[in-house]
């Protein structure tokens, strides 16, 4: 059994919307392995993209205990979880998330300044992360000169540019062609098999949930069946 | 970070200009107000406390007798008295009007050891009858007199006998060293004023005596010696310190430090308005930025700082634009507005306060985004739309 990279004892999270009290997660209680490809899958409003975001720092719970990376997130002040979050996780969202008016290696240098490389380290190692995903030839094309899934795949280096434990992808694909998408899916299952990145990522497509090598259901912010596409392990 | 700054105020070109470009005006015509301000100010400084200044009781426009300069000079702690009269005057034309005075040479340096010339100069005003001596700004001004060594002055109040305009030969350029005694404008000798006048049978007075005074003098003693001197006299005299004068010939042109600071201060909040306008579009435009950043690891004062830094890059940048160009200026400013605030001049402590406002318009104007891209939420921030 591989040590476990996430770990949700008793997760609640509430919104107020409109007077009301809204549970989104209700005492979640769920375990993923580390170097695992999850895919957390769900109708909408079952919780996938809070659970995402309490996970990668974003929001703060109302309740139980959040363990990530070894870290008791919960626990960190907004300063301690920016950090964290540097150090820890790189993030895939639907829309990019790019900055625009910088060019694809200043945006996947952006996460570097962070750290303490040098300015020519941050610059090689953005080169390396962007050859990674096969836009060594767009560097310094700025995201508007770009298509959707060479976006993503801008987003995705710089996810990987700090070389994080987790990586948090929330409908990487939703905003895809199909062509795009498989590009994009290849690419975390590569991050996952060759670089042992943990990945969690939020998908409604079943054919995209079909990559991973774990299916997580929520339902009603709580937790559904597991279905593993490939034995624990197996992907090790 | 100071390259994304960068790019975020490029991103708007025309709206950074315009928001750069009006900080720069504002900033230019701050620096312009204050140094009119410092200007008379600084002549109101520099005067003196123990030079003393006669003239009528009733107004500087009406003239005292002539003979009253050889009584107070006989007052008590009087070292030296020169007399002046306005002759206004101008040369060629009404437009190019600057003071000229009708003066006692051989005292004129005794009384004002500030004004320097160099001998030659000195010893032609002192010895030629129709010689003249100009300020080196107004010498800057009308360059054909230093070329022909002729200065020719139609006289508006007392009009040349002859009909035709009075002629002057050139003696030599005079400068200053203090802001009380200002480069532009012209004497010429009391003794070719009175005897041209007396020639029509006019018998010419005196604007003011100016005297020096001995060290220790008591100058309540002889200011009020020399009033009541004259007190059943054909004319009443007022006598003043220099300083006391200098304060009162301003105040006779209106509060203007008090007019010219609401000018500044009303173009100072409406710049401010428009910066802080400015800056919170940005931080609007910015919100799904922050929120990207956050996402990435900066923390809320990263976030803080970048909305603070573009509008203080903005800010100074339009300030040094602005203080810039009031440098360029200066000295043509000083030219066009030489006749009404005589020894115009920046003062160092000016751009300094130039400097400080841009500082103060960029900080005020970026602490309300800057505030809320600290405070926003980054899942909230990541919702927003973006630019």
């Amino acid at each position: 059994m591989a040590e476990s990279m996430i770990r949700v004892r008793k997760l609640t999270k509430r919104y107020q919307r409109g007077g009301e009290t809204l549970t989104v997660l209700d005492k979640l209680d769920l375990e993923m392995e580390e170097g695992r490809f999850y895919a957390l899958m769900g109708p909408s409003g079952s919780g996938k993209t809070t659970l995402l975001n309490l996970v990668g720092g974003l929001d703060t719970a109302d309740d139980g205990e959040l363990i990530v990376a070894g870290e008791n997130i919960a626990e960190l002040s907004a300063d301690e979880l920016a950090h964290w979050r540097a150090a820890n996780v790189g993030f895939v969202f639907q829309g990019f998330n790019l900055i625009g008016v910088l060019t694809a290696r200043e945006n996947v240098e952006l996460p570097l300044k962070l750290t303490p490389l040098s300015s020519s380290q941050r610059r090689q190692q953005a080169e390396t992360a962007l050859k990674l995903v096969g836009l060594g030839d767009r560097m310094d094309h700025r995201p508007r000169q770009l298509s959707g899934g060479q976006e993503q795949r801008v987003a995705i280096a710089r996810a990987i540019a700090t070389d994080p434990k987790v990586i948090l992808a929330d409908e990487p694909t939703g905003d895809l062609d199909r062509k795009s998408a498989e590009q994009v899916l290849d690419l975390l299952v590569r991050l996952n098999r060759e670089f042992k990145k943990t990945i969690l990522m939020v998908t409604h497509d079943p054919a995209a949930a079909e990559r991973a090598q774990s299916i997580v259901h929520l339902d009603k912010g709580q937790l559904g069946r597991i279905e593993h596409n490939q034995p624990v392990g197996a992907a090790r | 970070m100071f390259k994304l700054v960068v790019q975020n105020l490029l991103s708007h070109p025309i709206r950074s200009l315009i928001t750069a470009v009006s900080v720069a005006v504002a900033l230019f015509l701050i620096c312009l107000l204050t140094s009119i301000v410092t200007t008379l100010q600084s002549g109101l400084a520099a005067a003196s406390a123990t030079r003393l200044v006669v003239m009528s009781s009733i107004s500087l426009f009406v003239d005292i007798p002539l003979s009253y300069q050889e009584r107070i000079a006989k007052v008590d702690g009087i070292e030296n008295i020169v007399k002046w009269q306005w002759f206004g005057g101008y040369y060629k034309d009404q437009k190019n009007f600057f003071a000229q005075f009708a003066v006692d040479p051989e005292r004129m340096w005794a009384v004002y050891p500030e004004v320097k010339v160099d001998e030659a100069t000195k010893q032609k005003f002192l010895t030629q009858r129709n010689a003249c001596i100009v300020g080196w700004q107004l010498a800057a001004e009308f360059p054909e007199w230093l070329e022909t060594g002729k200065v020719p002055i139609t006289g508006a109040l007392f009009p040349h006998p002859s009909g035709e305009a009075w002629q002057f030969d050139l003696a030599g350029v005079y400068r200053s060293e203090a802001a009380n005694f200002d480069n532009r404008t012209m004497f010429f000798r009391w003794d070719l004023f009175e005897e041209t006048l007396k020639s029509t049978g006019d018998a010419p007075g005196v604007g003011v005596y100016v005297m020096s005074v001995e060290p220790g003098a008591d100058i309540e003693r002889m200011k009020a010696e020399i009033e009541g001197m004259f007190e059943n006299g054909p004319a009443t005299v007022r006598c003043d310190t220099e300083s006391e004068f200098t304060r009162q010939f301003i105040s006779m042109l209106g509060d203007i430090p008090m007019f010219l600071g609401w000018i500044g201060a009303g173009v100072l909040v409406a710049i401010l308005l428009g910066a802080i306008n400015a800056m919170l579009m940005a931080g609007r435009e910015q919100t799904h930025d922050v929120g990207i950043l956050k996402a990435l690891g900066f923390t809320n004062s990263a976030a803080f700082g970048l909305l603070i830094a573009q509008s203080l890059v903005l800010c100074l940048f339009g300030g040094a634009l602005g203080i810039g160009l009031a440098a360029a200026l200066e000295a043509p400013i000083a030219l066009a507005i030489g006749s009404a605030f005589p020894g115009f001049f920046i003062a160092d402590s000016t751009y300094i306060q130039a400097a400080l406002v841009s500082l103060g318009v960029g900080l005020a104007a970026g602490a309300v985004p800057a505030w809320n891209a600290l405070r926003v939420n980054c899942v909230e921030a990541l919702r927003a739309k973006g630019a």
